[in-house]
Order: structure tokens, then sequence, then C-alpha cells
């Protein structure tokens, strides 16, 4: 090996009175650190007996020390003059090497890992590629792999909501960020009709790349108002086509939500420009709604339950912050379930199971024979012990039109017994209590 | 198995059990034997040339592949779905008893005989000796209670901070799902803490206070076995790193350990030994409690438009040493009291955005706290010391080993949730329930490095560490996963000497 660092060595020490430690000249020479630790001792030795200048350095040393009864793996950075002395003490000497070389004398060690840091800030992607160990996991991912682990992170998180009766909470983990951040989410905001649209072709998921664009463009921090309107127009086409169809029961919640104005909305359905400015409007608007108070959101809510197709006006006292998001990407992620209840669209439908005396508000999406996204709500309580029981359906009775509520929970108590999976079936039998009406 | 047959043991006699059951989770060893391998041996075994030479040619340059053992994160139970703050806590006491009765009544039948008599609170007689299965309160008079704060509003002395709120004035009492009665008897009124699911065995006095003769916790979940590793691997813990904290001295001991685990320092030996840590486990507060701050709230906004906040240079500097970590190690990173996430137990993930370097490589690990793992068949469980230091305001146990022990006892990582910590209301079930036994159990956070090997009714065997805060110890620790072995890493550099004789010099 040539000699030359030696120069290069003394050059930094002495011309530019630095510091140099083994870690910045393993990464400014492109050395490997063991041998960067070397060319240090070398550096040292060979000055020493050429010239006995002024050097001063500063050693690491490991090992096995005991230290009241208490026996530890030590790793310590020493002054030259104290390193003698740490051997002495320490139990079992694991390593020694040349930690650091400058010229002047070090009172305190902080400067050596401020000399450290700006090296490895500016290396910090290859950080680890002088170093002695190789981890072959540690590779980073590529943009398009990070996209597949947060869409498969998204899937379990809303296959864990899908399971939500078995767990403690129960709705979404995903949709409550979203309605609540006001800023930042673009994608996310886009991306929240895109997965309503899908829902109404009945595709769990079917093409990802419209549904991942939005997700990962946060990450890229792309021009995200360029983002907002590419997705708003994508997701055009799909929407004057759903409102056309002449069904007004069957109207879609997010088609509610996103527009009150569902006039205007129709009538500007020709033109396609000047839809769009109108779509960006709009949804600003939604979005500063969104982030408003809980009586403005409480606000649309009612507005909705208006066009609910079966209403019973008693049961607003006790409405959960945001179940309609979770529950139309519930449905969206559970064909079968789609297809249960399909058959039946225009039913109030009562689903989910809580203990003790509690009620909760749900809905659900789903699409219909005739392709109408359809939203269904309705209230559902439940008991284990027969004390609560009574109470819970004098309670009941007055709110929920549904006379004959007590074989529904009987039902439901059945089904809960029965397994895990009841849920299914505890609906279908649910639907049926309703048919009868 | 060991179960079952003391069942049939207990028709033997009471005394035998109760040698066996009454003092069912003993300390095995504290000391290492020394025929186990420690860390710095095993990289001792010298090869290759010393680094005290020059250096020799280039390919003698050895380089080592890190272990990568088996991985699967198990903290689903500690996700929290849908996040609705509108219900009341008492659900998650109902829940609590619930899943905890049975196990307990079986507990019972072991130590006080199959025949003992297990009753209800409203269904107890006055001098009838028998079992209550119930969830234990404490009434403390200095227990920090906001309505106490408002009513006293007007001529209100400040309370002082204290480090315990035990007082001679406390009163035990035991709940079950309709009444409570005041303990009194052989029970440590100081020792136990306000939501511990316990049973008692004695009677009901003439005032009706209940007079205990013995009780017992739920004791230590089924374990499954560990299956025999042919080599060292270590896992590397450490917590409490206070990032952004305002004298940063600390640094240097940090780039140590990032060093040292990643290769950099140290002879072959010590390189080829850190190639055997196969995970490095982050157990919280990695950032500094000073990077809160508290006035942000009450200041105008027109104050602070400009300020940053203190967490975004420390959330900064910490992504890029965790970037020096993942590029060479998978690491797990558990948030804590100070981190920026949610406060309440569990506390989810820290976020990705927060890691814009280090969340590309796979081997970052965002996890929760609580965090369990199965790393190489070992099962890992633990906490960033919340509930340890919680119990230790509230409680007479100082000790976070101690206090770390007796909730693997109670079978319940947070007894004291949500009475004095916060906790997310839960209401179907408790996830702090353990449900099955881990091998090591830790806390983060702790004030010193401590660790010991327990062994339960069931031969589990369970390696219990409190982290050390590393900001302030300059400490982590290696748990080998093939002998459940625990020793402390330290790190120093000469500064910390100096100072304090520069600190004394000036004093005079």
């Amino acid at each position: 090996m040539d000699e030359l660092y030696l120069d290069n060595i003394d050059e930094y020490v002495n011309d530019h009175n630095k510091i140099v430690t083994y870690k910045w000249l393993s990464l400014t020479l492109g050395v490997h650190v063991n041998t960067a630790k070397q060319m240090l001792y070398h550096y040292l030795d060979h000055k020493r007996k050429e010239s006995g200048a002024q050097l001063h350095a500063t050693y690491l040393v490991s090992g096995k020390f005991v230290d009241n009864g208490q026996t530890s793996h030590k790793v310590s950075v020493v002054r030259e003059e104290q390193l003698e002395d740490f051997k002495s003490k320490m139990n079992l000497v694991v390593s020694v090497h040349v930690y650091s070389v400058q010229k002047a004398l070090l009172k305190d060690s902080g400067p050596l890992y401020s000399v450290d840091y700006d090296a490895v800030r500016e290396n910090l992607k290859t950080c680890s590629r002088y170093s002695a160990i190789r981890c072959p996991s540690a590779v980073p991912m590529s943009s398009l792999e990070l996209q597949q682990v947060r869409e498969q992170q998204q899937i379990s998180t809303s296959h864990h909501e899908n399971k939500k009766p078995t767990t403690n909470g129960d709705t979404s983990l995903t949709s409550k960020p979203s309605t609540k951040a006001p800023k930042g989410i673009m994608g996310m905001f886009s991306n929240k009709p895109a997965q309503k649209n899908h829902d109404g072709s009945a595709e769990v998921k079917a093409d990802p790349p419209v549904v991942d664009a939005p997700k990962s463009k946060p990450a890229a921090k792309a021009n995200p108002m360029m983002n907002f309107f590419g997705n708003q127009t994508t997701k055009k086409p799909d929407k004057p086509v759903k409102e056309e169809e002449p069904i007004p029961p069957a109207s879609t919640k997010q088609q509610q939500h996103s527009s009150s104005k569902t006039a205007e909305k129709q009538e500007a359905a020709a033109v396609e420009s000047p839809k769009d400015v109108k779509a960006d409007s709009r949804s600003k608007t939604k979005r500063i709604q969104d982030s408003d108070s809980e009586e403005e959101r409480m606000e649309k809510k009612k507005r909705r339950r208006i066009k609910r197709p079966e209403p019973d006006s008693s049961d607003e006292d006790v409405i959960p912050d945001s179940p309609q998001q979770t529950d139309t990407r519930q449905a969206s992620k559970s064909p079968e379930k789609e297809a249960e209840s399909a058959a039946r669209p225009q039913q109030d439908c009562t689903g989910g199971k809580v203990r003790k005396r509690r009620r909760v508000l749900k809905s659900r999406t789903f699409v219909d024979d005739e392709g109408c996204i359809v939203t269904e709500k309705g209230y559902e309580s439940e008991s284990y012990s027969e004390a609560e029981d009574d109470v819970q359906t004098s309670k009941q009775t007055p709110k929920a039109p549904t006379p004959p509520k007590v074989s529904n929970k009987e039902e439901e108590k059945k089904s809960q017994k029965k397994s895990n999976a009841s849920k299914g079936t505890k609906q279908a039998s649910i639907m049926g209590f309703f048919q009868k009406k | 198995l060991v179960d079952k047959n003391l069942i049939g043991l207990s028709v033997l006699g009471e005394q035998f059990l109760q040698i066996f059951l009454g003092n069912s989770v003993w300390e095995v060893s504290h000391k290492q034997p020394a025929a186990l391998i420690m860390f710095s041996e095993l990289s001792a075994q010298k090869e290759g040339s010393s680094l005290l030479c020059r250096p020799a040619s280039e390919d003698q340059v050895a380089v080592f592949e890190r272990v990568s053992p088996a991985y699967s994160p198990c903290s689903e139970c500690y996700g929290v779905g849908e996040r609705s703050f509108s219900r009341q806590y008492a659900h998650i006491y109902a829940a609590r008893l619930m899943q905890m009765r049975p196990l307990l009544t079986e507990r019972a039948q072991h130590k006080w005989g199959s025949d003992v008599l297990i009753r209800k609170l409203c269904d107890l007689q006055t001098g009838e000796q028998c079992c209550i299965v119930g969830t234990l309160f404490k009434r403390m008079e200095l227990q920090p209670s906001i309505l106490k704060e408002i009513s006293e509003e007007h001529n209100l002395l400040p309370q002082p901070a204290r480090v315990k709120y035990i007082s001679e004035n406390d009163e035990l009492i035991l709940e079950d799902e309709l009444q409570r009665i005041k303990l009194e008897g052989k029970i440590d009124r100081d020792k136990c803490v306000t939501g511990s699911v316990i049973a008692i065995y004695g009677a009901e006095t003439n005032d009706g206070k209940f007079t205990v003769e013995d009780f017992c916790t739920a004791s230590l979940p089924l374990q499954t076995a560990r299956p025999t590793l042919a080599s060292d691997k270590f896992v590397l813990l450490a917590s409490g790193l206070g990032l952004g904290s305002t004298h940063a001295d600390s640094m240097l001991g940090l780039q140590l350990l990032i060093d040292m685990v990643t290769g950099q320092l140290g002879d072959q030996g010590e390189q080829r030994g850190a190639a055997t840590i196969s995970r490095v486990l982050l157990a919280g507060n990695l950032l500094s409690q000073s990077t809160q701050d508290k006035d942000a709230s009450t200041k105008p906004k027109y104050l602070t438009k400009k300020t940053q906040a203190g967490s975004v240079e420390a959330m900064r500097l910490l992504d890029e040493l965790l970037l020096q970590l993942v590029t060479s190690v998978p690491v797990d990173v558990m948030p804590g009291q100070y981190d920026p996430t949610n406060y309440t137990l569990p506390q989810q993930p820290l976020h990705r955005c927060m890691f814009p370097l280090s969340s590309v490589y796979p081997t970052m690990q965002r996890a929760s706290n609580p965090y369990q793992a199965n790393i190489d068949g070992v099962r890992f469980l633990g906490t960033s010391g919340q509930n340890v230091s919680d119990i230790q305001r509230y409680s007479s146990m100082n000790s976070h080993l101690e206090i770390l022990e007796e909730t693997l006892r109670l079978r319940h990582l947070a007894p004291t949730a949500p009475d004095t910590l916060g906790c997310y209301p839960f209401y179907q079930k408790d996830p702090f329930i353990l449900e099955e036994c881990p091998h090591v159990y830790f806390s983060g956070n702790a004030p010193c490095f401590d660790s010991k090997l327990i062994k339960g009714p069931a031969g589990q065997e369970v390696l219990l560490v409190t982290i050390p805060e590393f900001s302030s110890t300059q400490t982590a620790c290696l748990v080998n996963l093939r002998t459940l072995e625990c020793e402390p890493v330290s790190f120093s550099a000469f500064s910390n000497e100096e100072d304090e004789e520069s600190e004394m010099n000036i004093s005079h």
C-alpha cells in the first residue's frame, strides 16, 4: 500500500488543524474503518519517530468492566495519557484503537462528536458503506415498493376494521384523520372520492394505480396543487354518469356529502370544463367544513338524514363521529356482504354489536342490483346481562320505530354466541326481520 | 401441566401448597455464572491483526454479515381502531374484572383448596370465611384531583410536587361488579395499587370491614416454549435517548452506541460480536422532555407563528441517527411519554412522515407502546416505562424491577390505567391483561439498569429488564436470545471526569 495517506493525514492535522477521527478519515478517503484506524496509528507512530511533533491522540478502549458487582461491556474514548490506566481497570480488554489524532489537547470529547457529525451528515446515505458489518436486508425500498408496503398496511388496517366487532375500536383508523386534518392531505382528500367511486363498480381495489397515486404524493411532495387538479379530472367522468341515473332515493352518501347543491351540479353536468372548476371550489368548501367544528358536522349529518330512505327522526342524540366513511369502506371490502344486502336495498339495517347499554348508529353503503349506491342507517343495541337488558328495552322502545326489538336482540345474542364469523349471518337475519314490514 | 398436577396435590395438604404457590414466583439467580459467555468475552476471541499497526494489504479487510433472526410483531392488540373518546372508563374495569375473574377463581382454588367458598360481595355474610375476587381501589388523600383543585380554587395553596402520593390515611377498598368493601388485615396497603384484580381470603367483621387473611394474584400466564438457538444472538435494548435536550453532552455516547452496533468501532472481534446483535429496540422517550413546550397552547397564535416547535429539530436529528442504524440493523422504534404521538396508552407508532430518511428502509419498524414481538421465537413484551413509573408514584415500591415483577404477577401491564395513567377508553376488552407469558419482559426509562430471571409456577422463565434512560446513564443493554442473559453496555468519554473536576474547582 502506498503511503500517500500519511501526507494526506498530515495535511488535515497540521495544515487544516483538524481533528481527524477514524470515521471521518474513512468517509473522506473512502477506506474501510479498520484501515482508517490503522492509518491513523501508522501516522501517529511515523510522526513521533520522525520529529517528536506535538500530536495528541485519543483512543477507543472497550472491554469487560466490573463496577459495583455489575459486569458490563464498556466502550470508552480516552486520552492517550489515560490509556494504560484505563486498560488496567478493565477486566478484559476487547479492543483498543486510535480514535482520533489532533494537534491540540482536547479538554472535552464534545468536538469529537461534532467532527463526525458533519462528515456523517454529508454521507448519510452511505454512512455504513465502510463499516465492518453488512446487513443484507437493509436495502432502501424503491418508491414503488414503498407504495406497495403502504398499501398493504392500508389493507391490513381495513381488514382490521372489517373484523371490528371482535376488537375494541369500531371505526376506522384511517378515515378519521382524513376528515380532521385540513392541510397537506390533498392526496388523501382526492383519494376519498376515488375509493367511493370504486365502490360503485363493486370492485375491491381492482385498479391500484388510481388509488395509489394520491397516496404516494404527500411523500413525494411533488406539486400538491397539480395532483389535486389531476385527480379531480380523472375522477370527474365517473360522477356525472352516476348522478344521471334516475333513482332519487338511492343517492350516494358521498354525493350528498361533497355536494349539497345537487341540482346545480346536474345542470352543469353537460359542460365539462367549467365543471372542473366547480368541483374544485366545491371540494374546497367541503374541506373547510370538514375541518370545522363539531356542530357543523352535525348539521351536515342532519341534512343527510333528510334524504335517507327511512326517516326515523328521533335518533339524533348519540351520533358517533364519522361512521359513514368506515362503513363505506367496509362495504367496499366485503363483496359478499354487498351481495347479501343487494336483494333488499332500501331496508333500515341495524348492524354492529356493543355491550352494556350502548347504542350505535350504523350506516352501510352498498350497491343494489340497479347499480345505485344505497346508504342505510339504523340503531342497534344489545346487552349481556338480563338486568341491563330490561333497562335497555324500556329505554329503547320510544326511540326506535321498530316495535319487535326484543326478538331482534335475542336473535343477535344467539348469533353472537355461535361464532366469531357470525357477523354476516347476523345481519342477514336482521334483514329478514325487516323484510316483514 | 404442572397446574393440573397441583389440583390433584391440593388434597395432600394446604401447607405444601402454600410453599409451592404462596410464593410462586421466586428469584433464580441474579449473578451470572462464570460459565456463561458474555458479550465482551464473545467479542474478545481474537483473530486477525491488531488495529495498532500499519495497514496491510487491502484484501485483509473483514466484513461480517449481520445475523437476521425470524421476526414477527404481535402488537395488533395494542392498535386503536376507532378513536372515540366519548365513552366512560367504567367499562375497562368491568371488562378487566370479567376477564380476570375465571383466572383468579382458579388461582384461589389452587391456593385455598378447591372447596373454598367464593362469594360475591352482595352475598357476603358477616363472620363467614370466604374468598372474594374483585378490583382494588385505593382511596388516597394526596392523589391529585381536578375536582379538588376547582373546589378549592378560592383559597388554594399550591400542592407541592410529590414523588409519592401515598399517605397514612389511605384506604384500601375491594370492588366487585356491584359493591365495595373496605379491607384491613394482612394486606400491604401501600404496596397495592388501584385497578389490580386480586382474590382475597378472610371474613367480614361486624363493623362492615373485611379482614384479609391472605390474598392471591392471577400470577404468570402460560408460556410457549422457547426454541434452542444454535448460536448467541443479541437484541440491544435502549431507551430515553433524550434528543433535543438543552445539554447535548451525551451525544458522543449515543454516537458510540450507534458506531458499536453498526460495526464501525472496535477491533475485528468486537465487530464480529456486534454483527450478532440482530435487532435494536428503542423503548421510548427518543426525544427529551424539554422538546415539549408547555406554553405553546396558551401563548397567542401570532406570537408563535414563526417559531418552530422544539421537537422538529430533535426529530430531524433522530431521523439521521436512525438512518445510520437502519442501514445496518433492524430497529424497532417505540414511542414514549415525551414523544410526538398520542399520550394515552396504548401509544400508537410514530408517524412515518417524521422519518423521511429512515422510513424508506425495510429495517425500520415503527412500533407501538406497549410492544410485543417474537424475535427468533423469544417473545418480547414491554413498555416505555410509563406504567412502572406511575405505580412507583402510587405505591410504596421503589425499584422499577420490583414493580415490573409485580405487574407480571398481577398479569396486568398497567393496573393503574385508567385511574392515574392515561389510557384509551376500551370497553369490550382490556388489552393490557397478559394473555401469554413473554420470555423477556421489559420497561424503559428506568433510573438504572437491572435485570432478573424469574420462574413461574408452571415452569415459565421470564427475563425482567429495566432499560436505563440512556441520556442520563449512557447505558443500554444486550439480551442474549440463546441464554436469556442480559448485560449492560455503557459508553463514556473523557469529558465527564473533566467536567466534574472543573465544576469542583469553580465551587471552591
